[in-house]
């Protein structure tokens, strides 16, 4: 470990507005942040200003930089703009219509006009190859060599730059994929070429297909960036051993990351949940519901003993306001988050029925909120918080941009208090109670849909409107926790550096558990951890520090849901399998509360290979001076009315003093708000902890 | 109890509606039908005091819309409610007291709080078998299964040992269906203990003032759709296939200031094939096809459909008398949505869709696979074109007015000892027009085991393909097809090995004149190859 131990460590995190630099001094824990605009036309640009601004400000020299990680929504931009390269399908003959077809489900169950996604490869880019595997791995009929390099002809004149190859039962014998691919390997060289089995070896010819053709897609581009941006480091004088950050919380180097860039989707958000869960050990907190909530959108993610959740099934570009169903099924390991609402701009209105809605519609931060005086005249979450007292209109960005509060409270008027007779406070309330209300639900169906309960998770709360709903959003889960860490402004390139190397496997192995061969899984198992040290050793980890964590996913015969079921490595070789039957039940139990006399059923093992996770103690920003700043007036159902209540400069608690509530603490980013029967107490790594109904 | 404000009415609703989606999730995570888990053929709903359904679990098919109210009602006839206690559970699964047939089992438990009936909590949930013969064969409904008459099956918290036995006698699988109907008992607690809670942090002592007020809320919204269209009468006729000859439905829409009434008279008797359709059944397609037509936005609830009055003279193929067969229902209830659509194109073009390539297929594939002794049953769904819309063109292939995916080749070929040789999109089948219909498609099975493979299927739409509307023309009519030759649409075949049988759905209908179709579409279509230069070149003159 003593190698890792030295060297300065830089997180980059590249948003839609801002390019968000961090960077660790691991000796001292020191953590300086730069914040620089994102540059659309050439990302790589505002990278390596912001990482040349950190290293001028901090008087560090680029060789003593021992890492550079990365995380990007360049994947996820170019699948939701479709700005990806001219791509090809090839399937097995009869099934080029898969991609186009989907599951044949509406998303939206009342609505007569909804659009479903455009594949992101036409119909006339579709071709097939007469070959057939059987569900068993037998090959019916391997491709004709003569025909594919046929094929391999009408490809080039179509003038496509990406291949992707998607065969029935690939997932299970590659063999065909395999033929195909060497043949246009040959034929075309300069052409990109993914095969589904190398991109996502699962089960469901149109997931899977989704999943490889939207790899194809963004490959040349990611490629061509990440290429750019090491050549880039290097004439810098930068270690050109960046490594980026996978959706699933996991880091790989550049080499590996550019064959699979579907696996990047989502990575800046995955860092926000690995940050979430350094913040969360800092406070002694390993179960988190962590509440990311900004100017546009708020998203939920559980972390379960210390690590977030994490689901092989995700959509991107949905195109019906966030509907299940409505974007590309990607099969890609991902920390499993989801969106629980619209944000600070969600736009408050009163729906057909008389009541308050807030959202799905936002003022996004153009226009934005009423209060932010920049022409917007609806009146959104931000207003209410604002006319409630939970944001100050003189500090708010620590006083970079002052806020109107008569222009809130005259947009929350005529557009809720006085069509429903209600008071400007009531209305307020009804929006602020609205959507914490609708986050809530979100939140605890999504946590019944990973299996978990959510008062057993205590809140971390994150973004810039975090901190202001999260101990309402709390209470109404029934969650009586709330953690409000520092630095949550940067949290997404903090947290990238708090992700181990780690590459992830799956391999779909549907077979009854009784009788199972576990001496064949065991094989298996152990060549898939082979070939995952070599991904983790050619990064520079000791064989040694690296581990391998191993689980299954199972279900009762019959059933259509599976559960994940971790399994101790040795098991495979010492065990039997009764002890991964009784891991099952266990399982099975803790989620559902009771378990079934009947037989269980094997789907799918995943392997996961990773080195040793980064251990860091960032330093707390903290200074000297009076906490207690002042009093102002702030609403809160509880009381039914505005309290006076003390303000407090959250830089400046004293670690290990309970606050009791109500009491709001400024911070630059955000406000904290602790409610009447609530105590907040500062620990000593700077967060604020918020004990509810205490 | 004092008015509520409009804030408060919106949070408890909020959180009723979460709470319903809270244990349907627990429930379609813990069934063994793959039926309410894939295609969520199931429903959980609250009712009030006086038995009005308040909220209901919101990803649910439409069969289940506002059924549950009239089951509790025929259950109350037989258990008045001052003889229910703490722990009763009603069940019925008849046809014409539930959802149409007897797959579904319909359930509710009264709820007490402190000693005081609060209100109700109920399911319906499809299980695959109920024991019986369904076939396309039935003549009348005791062939298709097990009848559970409206009774106690938990009796102050205790199971009805004659009830289990008879279910255990009469189930092939009678460990599934009761392993699904004891995990609703504990949903209903799960789901009484929170909504108890919810009561009390929100004070309120029952759900009777806020029941009101929201009941009031979705007819209100309901009522000024209705009223912005023009007063009137409108009608029209659409042709089912049927067994042995053509069934007609008549169709009448009258529109009274914001009563809107749907009246079904002149439709074909009942018949003694498995295609009638209870008035249940009729009454949850036609709110269904009127909420998604005028209302699509608010939740469901017993006030949502007040301003809809659905009648059919009894004896009638969609309000058959007992003991007409009904397995099939859907094959004539699925024709509701299309019927009122025709009807409302007449006053309300641009909030209607052309018809769909439904009623919704399916197959039944019985056989046996090499070295197994016992049989396999699968069933496989596969959709029509939908209709094109207003604005829009029809998707190709998407379920409507059900709501059913269909299933992965792969997982399919696991199960079954077929293979799958052909899932394509089929030119030239959706129904011209302003805007095009959309696409059916085509597959092609392969039994490629030694033992036969028993093919049963209904399709419709076979003989009168889906409609265009305004103009638009229609979508082309599917087609069932053994080792190359046609069979019939509602038959059962023998697959030896090496046999093929071909499905192909019917294509959505087109809405608006041909003519008036943007050629950049038109050239779209032919580059892509949904529609072939010929056909382009004869329904809009189109030389490519």
């Amino acid at each position: 470990m003593s190698t890792q131990d030295t060297g300065f460590r830089i997180g980059v995190d590249i948003g839609g507005t801002f390019t968000d630099v961090v960077m660790l001094d691991p000796a001292t824990g020191r953590l300086a942040n730069e914040k620089v605009l994102t540059t659309p036309h050439d990302p790589a640009e505002g990278v390596l200003n912001g990482v040349q601004r950190i290293l001028d400000s901090e008087g560090t020299a680029p060789r003593d930089v021992r890492s550079i990680i990365h995380g990007t929504t360049l994947v996820a931009n170019a699948l939701i703009e479709r700005k990806g390269v001219k791509t090809a399908l090839v399937t097995t003959e009869g099934f080029r219509d898969v991609l186009e077809i989907g599951r044949e489900l509406r998303y939206s169950i009342y609505d007569l006009f909804i659009d479903m996604p455009e594949p992101l490869v036409p119909r006339v880019r579709r071709f097939e190859v007469a070959e057939r595997m059987r569900n068993d791995g037998t090959v019916l009929q391997a491709p004709d060599p003569d025909a594919v390099r046929a094929l391999a002809g009408t490809l080039r004149k179509c003038g496509v730059e990406a291949v992707a190859i998607v065969f029935l039962h690939s997932f299970r014998n590659d063999a065909n994929e395999r033929a195909v691919k060497a043949i246009l390997a040959e034929e075309l060289p300069d052409i990109t070429i993914c095969t589904s089995f190398e991109v996502m070896p699962q089960i469901g010819e149109y997931e899977r297909s989704s999943t490889a053709v939207a790899n194809a897609f963004v490959q040349p581009i990611f490629r061509n960036y990440v290429m750019r941006l090491v050549q880039e480091l290097g004439r810098l004088d930068l270690p050109q051993d960046l490594y980026l950050m996978l959706a699933d919380g996991g880091t790989v180097r550049h080499d590996t990351a550019v064959e699979y860039p579907i696996r990047l989707v989502q990575s800046g958000p995955a860092g926000g949940a690995q940050a979430a869960s350094v913040f969360g050990r800092l406070a002694l907190e390993d179960n988190l519901l962590c509440f990311d909530m900004g100017g546009t959108t708020a998203k939920a993610c559980l972390i379960q003993d210390g690590e977030p959740l994490r689901t092989d099934a995700f959509e991107v570009a949905r195109v019906f306001r966030f509907a299940k169903g409505s974007g590309l099924p990607l099969q890609v390991p991902v920390i499993d988050m989801i969106e629980i609402g619209a944000g600070g701009g969600s736009i408050a209105q009163v729906d057909k029925l008389g009541l308050v809605q807030v959202g799905p519609e936002s003022a996004s931060s153009k226009p934005g909120p009423a209060c932010y005086g920049l022409g917007g005249a609806q009146p959104t979450v931000t207003d209410a918080d604002l006319v409630l007292g939970y944001l100050d209109a003189a500090s708010f960005l620590g006083g970079d941009m002052a806020l109107d509060r008569a222009a809130a409270e005259d947009a929350i008027r005529e557009a809720l208090a006085e069509p429903l007779g209600l008071s400007v406070t009531e209305a307020a309330w009804g929006i602020y109670e609205t959507v914490n209300e609708s986050m809530a639900q979100a939140a605890t169906i999504h946590a019944l849909e990973s299996g978990r309960k959510v008062q057993d998770f205590t809140v971390l709360a994150i973004g810039g409107a975090g901190p202001v709903h999260a101990t309402n959003l709390a209470r109404r889960m029934g969650v009586r926790r709330v953690i409000c860490p520092l630095g949550a402004g940067v949290a997404s390139a903090f947290g990238f550096l708090a992700s181990p190397i780690s590459f992830e496997f799956v391999r779909a192995a549907i077979e009854p558990l009784a009788g199972l061969d576990l001496a064949r899984i065991d094989t298996m198992v152990a060549e898939l951890e082979a070939e995952g040290l070599a991904l983790v050793t050619s990064a520079g980890i000791a064989e040694a520090d690296a581990t391998t964590a191993v689980s299954v996913l199972m279900r009762y015969s019959g059933q259509g849901y599976q559960v994940d079921v971790d399994v101790p490595r040795d098991l495979l070789s010492s065990g039997g399998t009764e002890d991964i039957a009784a891991l099952f039940e266990a399982r099975y139990r803790a989620l559902f509360g009771r378990t079934e006399a009947m037989a269980a059923e094997i789907m799918s093992w995943r392997v996961v290979v990773s080195g040793p996770k980064p251990v860091l103690e960032p330093q707390a920003a903290l200074r000297e001076g009076t906490a207690k700043i002042g009093l102002r007036p702030v609403y809160f159902g509880e009381a039914g009315d505005y309290v006076d209540t003390p303000v407090y400069d959250r830089y400046c608690v004293p670690p290990d003093t309970p606050i009791e509530g109500p009491a709001v603490f400024e911070e630059r980013e955000s406000t904290i708000i602790v409610p009447p029967r609530a105590r907040a107490t500062a620990d000593r790594s700077g967060n604020l902890i918020i004990d509810l109904d205490g | 109890m004092t008015q509520l404000s409009p804030v408060k009415i919106g949070v408890v609703w909020e959180r009723l509606n979460g709470l319903m989606d809270q244990v349907a999730e627990t429930c379609v995570r813990t069934s063994f039908s793959s039926v309410v888990r894939e295609n969520y053929d199931f429903a959980i709903g609250l009712l009030d005091q006086r038995g009005r359904q308040i909220a209901q679990s919101r990803r649910s098919v439409p069969s289940f819309i506002g059924t549950m109210s009239r089951t509790l009602a025929a259950m109350l006839e037989k258990f008045p409610v001052d003889t229910l206690q703490d722990g009763d559970v009603l069940i019925t699964n008849d046809g014409w007291l539930g959802t149409g047939h007897l797959n579904d089992i319909t359930m509710i438990k009264p709820l007490f709080r402190d000693g005081h009936h609060l209100g109700f909590v109920g399911s319906i949930f499809h299980t695959v078998d109920i024991g019986g013969a369904p076939s396309p064969n039935a003549r009348d409904c005791y062939e298709e299964g097990l009848n559970i008459p409206v009774a106690k099956i938990l009796l102050a918290g205790e199971e009805n040992v004659l009830l289990v036995d008879i279910l255990n006698a009469n189930l092939r699988e009678p460990e599934e269906t009761l392993g699904d109907i004891r995990s609703q008992f504990s949903a209903y607690h799960a789901c009484q203990e929170r909504l108890f809670r919810l009561l009390s942090e929100e004070a309120l002592e029952d759900l009777e003032a806020f029941s009101d007020d929201v009941l009031d809320r979705s007819e209100a919204s309901l009522r000024r759709a209705i009223d912005a269209i023009p007063d009137g009468s409108y009608s029209d006729v659409l042709t089912a296939d049927g067994f042995d000859h053509p069934l007609d439905i008549h169709c009448r829409v009258t529109v009274s200031g914001s009563d809107i009434t749907v009246d079904f008279d002149g439709t074909a008797a009942q018949i003694e094939h498995p295609v009638n359709s209870p008035m249940t059944f009729t009454q949850a397609y036609s709110c269904y096809a009127i909420k998604c037509a005028l209302d699509p936005g608010t939740p469901i609830n017993d006030g949502a459909f007040r301003p809809i009055t659905v009648t059919a003279p009894e004896g009638t193929l969609v309000n058959p008398r007992r003991p007409a067969p009904v397995w099939g229902r859907h094959l004539s209830g699925h024709y509701m949505p299309p019927a009122i659509y025709g009807a409302l194109s007449q006053i309300a073009p641009d909030k209607i869709i052309a018809d769909c390539g439904s009623p919704l297929w399916n197959v039944y594939f019985k056989g046996r696979r090499d070295g197994e002794e016992r049989p396999f049953v699968k069933m496989f769904f596969m959709n029509g074109g939908h209709g094109a819309r207003p604005t829009q063109d029809g998707p190709g292939c998407l379920s409507f007015p059900s709501n059913v995916s269909n299933q992965a080749i792969e997982q399919f070929e696991n199960q079954t000892p077929m293979l799958v040789e052909e899932k394509a999109l089929v030119p030239d089948t959706g129904g011209a027009g302003r805007f095009r219909g959309g696409n059916a498609q085509r597959l092609t099975f392969r039994n490629i085991g030694a033992a036969p493979i028993t093919v049963t299927i209904r399709h419709e739409r076979v003989d009168n393909p889906p409609r265009g509307l305004l103009g638009g023309g229609k979508g082309a009519g599917g087609l069932d097809i053994v080792n190359g030759a046609r069979i019939a649409a509602k038959s059962q075949t023998r697959l030896e090995e090496g046999d093929r049988v071909t499905f192909q759905t019917p294509g959505g209908g087109g809405m608006g004149a041909p003519s008036e179709r943007d050629p950049a579409a038109i050239r779209r279509d032919i580059e892509s190859g949904l529609v072939t230069a010929s056909q382009a070149k004869q329904d809009y003159g189109y030389d490519a």
